[in-house]
């Protein structure tokens, strides 16, 4: 489990509800799961997109995925710090999870390779520094 | 259902118009439109206006320019495949005999953003958080690459046919022919993309008068035919998806195909929607110019160049001819009906009787692509 401490402050994190904080600082994405046919969504729905039930419940998702793909991203609007990498991670038999990757020159990146979530400071507006979920490269 | 003809075309140059509002910029296209079929305006009996980022009745405020008012005008936004998804239903209602005549525009001035990306929808989850559309491409990219080998160098190799056919295009923002090393030194967008990896911003119109072919036949003896009209939406998925494969083109090529009883070889020339140079090679496969996986050799081959066996963006699609993204849909109608009517002079491709034109729009999450249009046309 990757920590995201350092980057502890009042504000919230910009995925809002998408994401949970739990007492020793550390992250989980939130997503939701149907409870008539078990379909999952990032982030938590209202209605299930498979049967139309309303009856969704919100789960922590897995925390490590596989980086399907990336990007670095040299333009972009006003407000993120660039160059930023975006990225598609695959989380195990869940969702996937749109995502910026931090802690890695992107020439460190792979294909498939294992990510794990933490939270970094993406970028600053109005309010004062943005601060979502991210993934980085797990490294053990 | 009856058949359905095109009348006339027009558009006006994609150029950036800074100093003209939208309906400024799109009168001409229709006026041209109008002339070239060779009917009254009193004979339009309904409109159907595309644009993404107009703003409320754009086909309003186009065509009081010109005092086509008081007919049913419709307007239609579907990101990139707007006016494309506007003349679907302009198909629709000719075919289906409601109207005989029916005018279809794309009006979009993308100039009044001040550049830089496009602006997507901020409701959208992955837009809040910093997806940018040459990201999305740019992924795609990344993926191809690593599937299929694909090389930096034959993906720059699309940007250099694009300005080629494009630099003999008088109707394209950008005229000018761009080599290799142009295109894989220029300003970092988002890798593996580079600024001439990346469809410019700018402003534009265009416009279709269609007919059913009864009544085509008091304007014409040489009538260009619809032969079929696909527009479909993407499938929303919250898993996995192979970004290397356009479902939404597949499944549209597939009834499109269907629906023409024609199939890829059949398709002389084609407009296709390359936003960034990846798509156009996705497309390749998509459309089923070549397997999966051969797209780079078919560019490679000359096979989508002027003069091979099916060029492709012979305008210089969006890349060099521009992408003001509400126009594009109808003004790829428009290269396509002059391919077929043989009017292109020096980028003619020699004898088509068989066009294809595929416009996608995109940028929410989920989708491959929120829309895709497909149409053919023939002589």
């Amino acid at each position: 489990m990757a920590h995201g401490a350092q980057d502890f402050h009042e504000q919230p994190l910009l995925a809002g509800d998408a994401v949970r904080r739990r007492s020793d600082g550390t992250v989980r994405l939130v997503g939701g799961e149907c409870q008539a046919c078990k379909e999952k969504t990032f982030p938590l729905v209202f209605v299930c997109p498979e049967c139309m039930s309303e009856d969704i419940a919100g789960i922590e998702l897995p925390d490590v995925g596989e980086l399907y793909t990336w990007s670095v991203v040299h333009v972009a609007p006003k407000g993120w710090t660039v160059p930023y990498i975006a990225g598609y991670v695959d989380l195990r038999d869940s969702v996937r999870v749109f995502s910026h990757i931090v802690g890695a020159k992107p020439s460190e990146l792979k294909m498939d390779m294992l990510v794990e979530l933490t939270t970094a400071i993406l970028g600053k507006d109005d309010n004062g520094p943005i601060e979502s979920y991210a993934f980085t490269p797990v490294r053990r | 259902m009856r058949p359905v003809t095109v009348l006339g075309v027009g558009m006006v140059p994609f150029a950036k118009y800074r100093d003209k509002t939208l309906a400024e910029i799109g009168w001409p296209a229709v006026k041209a439109a109008i002339e070239d079929a060779g009917v009254s305006k009193k004979d339009i009996e309904a409109a159907y206006c595309g644009s993404a980022l107009g703003g409320m009745m754009s086909g309003q405020r186009v065509l009081k320019q010109l005092g086509i008012t008081g007919l049913p005008i419709t307007n239609v936004e579907n990101a990139c495949s707007s006016s494309s998804s506007a003349f679907r239903q302009a198909y629709i209602s000719v075919s289906a005999g409601v109207y005989d005549i029916v005018l279809v525009l794309g009006v979009e001035k993308l100039t009044k953003f001040g550049g830089g990306t496009l602006p997507l929808e901020k409701e959208d989850f992955e837009v809040t958080h910093g997806l940018v559309m040459p990201a999305l491409y740019g992924m795609r990219a990344k993926r191809y690459m690593h599937d299929y080998g694909l090389t930096r160098e034959q993906l720059a190799g699309v940007a250099v046919k694009a300005h080629k056919h494009g630099a003999i295009n008088e109707d394209a923002q950008y005229r000018n022919e761009v080599t290799l090393e142009e295109v894989m030194n220029a300003r970092e967008i988002a890798d593996p993309f580079t600024l001439l990896h990346c469809c410019p911003s700018g402003d534009g119109a265009s416009a279709v008068v269609i007919a059913s072919a009864d009544k085509a036949r008091q304007y014409t003896t040489k009538p260009v035919t619809v032969a079929c009209s696909e527009v479909n939406s993407g499938k929303y998925m919250t898993g996995f998806r192979d970004m290397t494969t356009p479902e939404i083109t597949v499944r549209g090529a597939s009834k499109a195909y269907e629906e023409a009883s024609m199939g890829p070889e059949d398709v002389d020339v084609a407009e296709v929607h390359d936003a960034f140079t990846i798509a156009e090679l996705l497309y390749y496969e998509a459309l089923g110019f070549c397997e999966k996986g051969d797209a780079a050799k078919l560019l490679e081959d000359g096979e989508t160049s002027l003069g091979g066996r099916i060029p492709v963006n012979p305008s210089g699609g969006l890349l060099s001819k521009g992408h003001p993204i509400g126009a594009t849909g109808t003004a790829q109608i428009v290269e396509v009906v002059r391919q077929l009517r043989g009017q292109c002079g020096n980028r003619q491709v020699e004898g088509a009787k068989v066009g294809l034109t595929h416009c996608t729009g995109g940028g929410i999450s989920g989708f491959d692509h929120g829309a895709c249009s497909i149409h053919m046309f023939s002589v």
